[in-house]
């Protein structure tokens, strides 16, 4: 059965956000806007950095703006102006990302100009981006958003948004997966990871994956295999999942761009259930100084020392 | 390409007896890399370390592998000797082929394969091992002392005495500690503050000590030798360098009847007060939460006789900071209360003895405070109940200490002695009145210690019961103390007028605050610990931090004195050299690789991970990055383990040595 969402709003979203890109641009309040521009297909959407007012008409927001443009201020940067405010447009789960970057000092909270979308819901994939929002095409973490909108930002939209409940769908399978033996489970992970053509579109993408040189592409010594073998393979996502535990705030980039529907962002749900139940830690709004795996209190769980 | 060389040692037989050190020897031997290799009966001694020597220059060995003991145990030592035959001693490493490996294991062919494998590792390892020069930082010469009790007292005239400046901080108006409060001392009756307070009067006058009382320690930066200590001087509301010390405003003033704490709450002082009449400075505070003036803004008679007009009643807590190279916490101890269970604590209260409800069971320091002739009663001992002098006395040993069921298990050590010296007290001021004292044991070790137990009971009629008490009741002007004397195997019921309980020691309230600031570690009663129980005694881990008396475990003064004593050599064999040398076991961060998201200053529980800019010979900033202070590194790797870019690595022990020891598995 199809679900429908509403997704009225998205073009009242997209004037307020045209109108405010306008006066922060022409007033001098910030040098440039990361946000999303139409692209050549019908219906489809692509980032895009504006440095002139004029520009602004040219933002928009549809169910197709699916990409989380925290990337476009730390590692692929190189077309933002180094000096200035930068604006951009954030939903509520890129600005989770922020956050966590901010708190990683990667980012300053008081350079940023920060346009937040209520946002309702986008595309589960933009191989077809015209095509209405529904239950089935809406992307999985939509499904468990907690942050349709987004607070603490210097300017969000007044409109209001309804946002119908849906199926959890990766609450839904890591029961699945909870539910198997660890043996069952290993196989299926074996599974998972052995499509991996390590191309790294999963470390490209994310906005914490973060450092010049991934610990991945190191060679002395070498500590995870490069080849898209098994055993490299399995490194790689583990090493991945752990760096990411504590600090993904769940945009699921990472499995929207692997060409192999490998579904990362389950691996990366579970590792965030386990932060929960552990140390009462979820990812959000709040720049916290010190992640929960940086930190050590007495209360701590310690009942894995047997 | 290295010329390592390799020594088995036998260990006596503690190795050689479950692993065949001359097949390990054979067998390494056979290693790529490995030129000398050989075993020998003891390797640690004088002929042992020179076959090594003698190896290095005779078989122009460039790294050395010594398979013996664990290296907690001699890794100094042998790199010590390396360094002496010319190569640099982080060249040197140890297989640790008897905890890990003989000591247990029984099987000799299964324990000799292992022996040769972790070998293999370690000859592995050293060819990565890099040349790592001794790190070496400044030293201020100046020093802190914590507490001004008899611990810190001595370790301060001690160093100041060698010429260099000490911060001395008290938290009382006065320095002086428990040992002002009591009256005689053991084992020879000598009046404690007549051995006391001229030294706390050459503090004062000490040109090289600076003394801060009615202060405390607000906050710790640094490392050994350069520590930057905040102080929060207390609000005096008198002005030291006004007040003549006259003692008119004491006189004044109209609040008379506060308890006054160094007279253990028996007896009374003014708002405006000094401690007691030989107070170190001679200088009062004014009790601002008994104060007429503080409370009701009348008042004011102390600044209206005031000569010099020393009272200030606008004075504000002031923070002083003070650069200082080395730490002497002298913090000592506090005294077990029967009257409450402590919140939050295993330690449970003695409602069996009244819970502190009946006015006549008072504490051992109590007792020191009648029994002194600057005490509230002036040295007559005199119940606090009704101030008749008591003829029927209990002691009893033991209170706290010792009571596993109580939540404490450690013996107090001083209580023995002190109670025989109560017991003396007591029968030299009351002639008719008879002492008891109920005790497990006597622990009387120490010099003259004995005798004066003995001397207790032989000569000055001190009844000793072997036996504990069970209940403690009031019955009429009497209280009751129901014991047993397992000795002869009966119950005990004793009519006493007065019971004294030496209550256990305990360290401070609030240790464990002062120990956070600090970065030192201390045990689960709060006693502040130790670098190595029997080899480090006086020092903490963390460097350039020392322990002197009853911080550290209970303590009788002679103990407390020599420890003062021994912190202050410590600290003056850190002085004696301008540039501080240390192990250079430090991380170190390839600036290249990282970027910055400080995951590693967050973790370093010393404080040594700083922020640093990189800039372009222009100026401009090209990043921010992690800089470890190898002064303050203590090299426990948690930054290594916690960057996510690798981008940090702990010299001697870098990823790529560990992955060279997993993969010669």
């Amino acid at each position: 059965m199809t679900q429908p969402i509403d997704t009225s709003i998205y073009a009242a979203i997209t004037e307020a956000i045209q109108a405010e890109a306008h006066r922060i641009l022409a007033e001098g309040e910030v040098t440039a806007i990361v946000g999303y521009a139409a692209a050549r297909r019908k219906g489809s959407a692509q980032p895009i950095i504006i440095t002139d007012a004029a520009d602004s008409v040219k933002l928009i927001f549809t169910p197709a703006c699916v990409n989380n443009l925290a990337v476009y201020l730390t590692k692929a940067k190189k077309d933002i102006p180094k000096n200035g405010k930068i604006g951009i447009v954030v939903k509520g789960c890129d600005l989770k990302a922020l956050s966590g970057l901010m708190g990683e000092s990667q980012l300053k909270r008081e350079e940023l100009y920060l346009i937040g979308v209520p946002c309702a819901g986008v595309l589960a994939s933009t191989v077809c981006p015209d095509q209405e929002l529904t239950g089935d095409s809406i992307a999985p973490k939509c499904t468990e958003c907690d942050a349709h909108l987004p607070t603490g930002c210097d300017f969000v939209p007044a409109e209001t948004l309804v946002t119908p409940e849906l199926e959890r769908k990766y609450a839904v399978e890591i029961a699945r997966l909870e539910a198997l033996t660890p043996a069952e489970r290993w196989v299926y992970w074996k599974e998972q990871f052995a499509k991996c053509i390590k191309c790294y579109a999963c470390r490209q993408v994310c906005p914490f994956c973060f450092c010049e040189q991934c610990l991945c592409d190191r060679n002395k010594p070498q500590m995870v295999d490069t080849t898209p073998r098994p055993a490299g393979n399995t490194a790689w996502h583990i090493v991945r999942a752990m760096h990411l535990a504590g600090r993904c705030a769940g945009c699921a980039e990472c499995e929207r761009v692997c060409p192999m529907d490998i579904p990362l962002n389950l691996l990366n749900r579970k590792m965030a259930k386990e932060l929960k139940e552990l140390y009462n830690h979820e990812a959000g709004f709040e720049v916290l100084d010190k992640g929960p795996l940086n930190m050590f209190t007495e209360k701590d769980d310690q009942s894995f020392i047997k | 390409m290295s010329r390592i060389g390799v020594f088995i040692c036998h260990c006596g037989e503690n190795i050689s007896r479950t692993v065949d050190v001359e097949r390990v020897a054979a067998e390494v031997g056979k290693m790529p890399g490995v030129s000398f290799s050989t075993d020998y009966k003891y390797m640690c001694s004088d002929p042992g370390q020179n076959l090594l020597k003698n190896a290095i220059q005779e078989q122009k060995l460039t790294h050395i592998v010594v398979a013996a003991c664990s290296p907690r145990m001699h890794e100094k030592t042998f790199r010590k000797a390396v360094e002496a035959a010319g190569l640099n001693p982080y060249l040197c490493e140890m297989a640790n082929i008897r905890e890990h490996c003989s000591w247990v294991h029984e099987n000799k062919e299964e324990a000799t394969v292992k022996a040769t494998e972790i070998v293999g590792m370690m000859v592995e390892r050293v060819k990565k091992n890099r040349v790592l020069p001794t790190i070496t930082v400044p030293v201020t010469k100046r020093s802190l002392v914590i507490g001004g009790g008899i611990a810190g007292i001595q370790a301060a005239l001690d160093i100041a005495d060698c010429g260099h400046e000490v911060v001395l901080v008290e938290r009382e108006p006065s320095i002086g500690g428990h040992m002002a409060q009591l009256s005689e001392t053991f084992p020879t009756l000598d009046c404690s503050q007549c051995i006391m307070t001229p030294k706390m009067v050459d503090v004062a006058n000490h040109p090289k000590i600076k003394l801060y009382t009615y202060s405390e320690i607000e906050l710790v930066e640094g490392y050994i030798g350069n520590f930057q200590v905040t102080i929060k001087k207390k609000a005096r509301s008198v002005d030291e360098d006004r007040c003549t010390g006259c003692g008119v405003c004491m006189t004044k003033c109209p609040q008379k009847k506060i308890p006054n704490k160094f007279d253990q709450n028996i007896g009374m002082r003014t708002a405006i007060y000094v401690p007691f009449p030989q107070a170190v400075p001679n200088t009062p505070v004014i009790d601002r939460d008994n104060c007429t003036w503080y409370k009701t803004g009348k008042c004011g008679v102390c600044q209206k006789v005031c000569g010099p007009g020393a009272v200030d009643f606008e004075q504000q807590d002031q923070l002083v900071v003070e650069p200082v190279g080395a730490i002497v916490v002298a913090t000592g101890f506090d005294l077990y209360t029967i009257d409450e269970k402590p919140k939050g604590s295993p330690i449970k209260g003695y409602g069996e003895f009244g819970h502190g409800k009946i006015p006549d069971v008072i504490d051992g320091m109590t007792f020191e405070r009648l029994a002194s002739a600057s005490g509230p009663t002036g040295g007559k001992i005199l119940r606090p109940s009704d101030g008749k002098e008591p003829k029927q006395i209990v002691f009893i040993q033991c209170i706290g200490s010792r009571a596993r069921e109580k939540g404490i298990s450690y013996c107090s050590k001083v209580c023995c002695m002190y109670t025989a010296k109560h017991t003396m007290l007591y029968h030299h001021k009351v002639h008719d009145g008879q002492a008891y004292v109920f005790f497990m044991d006597a622990r009387t070790p120490g010099k003259s210690y004995d005798e004066f137990w003995r001397r207790s009971i032989e000569e000055e009629e001190a009844v000793y019961i072997r036996g504990m008490v069970s209940r403690l009741y009031q019955k009429g002007d009497k209280i009751v103390v129901m014991g047993s004397d397992i000795a002869v195997g009966v119950q005990v019921e004793i009519e006493a007028d007065m019971v004294v309980l030496a209550t256990a020691i305990q360290p401070q309230k609030g240790a464990e605050l002062l120990a956070q600031k600090l970065g030192i570690s201390y045990d689960k009663y709060n006693f502040y610990s130790e670098a190595h129980a029997k080899l480090r005694p006086v020092e903490c881990a963390t460097a350039g931090i020392y322990l002197a008396g009853a911080c550290q475990g209970p303590k009788d003064i002679p103990e407390t004195v020599s420890q003062a004593s021994a912190a202050a050599a410590k600290v003056m064999t850190l002085f004696s050299k301008d540039q501080l040398e240390r192990e250079p076991i430090v991380a170190r961060v390839k600036e290249s690789g990282c970027v910055g998201c400080f995951a590693c200053k967050k973790v370093c529980a010393y404080g040594a991970v700083e922020e640093k800019e990189i800039r372009d010979r222009q100026g401009n900033l090209i990043k921010t990055v992690a800089f470890v202070n190898p002064g303050v590194c203590a090299g426990c790797g948690t930054c290594q383990a916690t960057c996510p870019s690798k981008s940090v690595e702990l010299d001697g022990y870098t990823d790529e040595q560990v992955i060279a020891m997993i993969e010669a598995l």
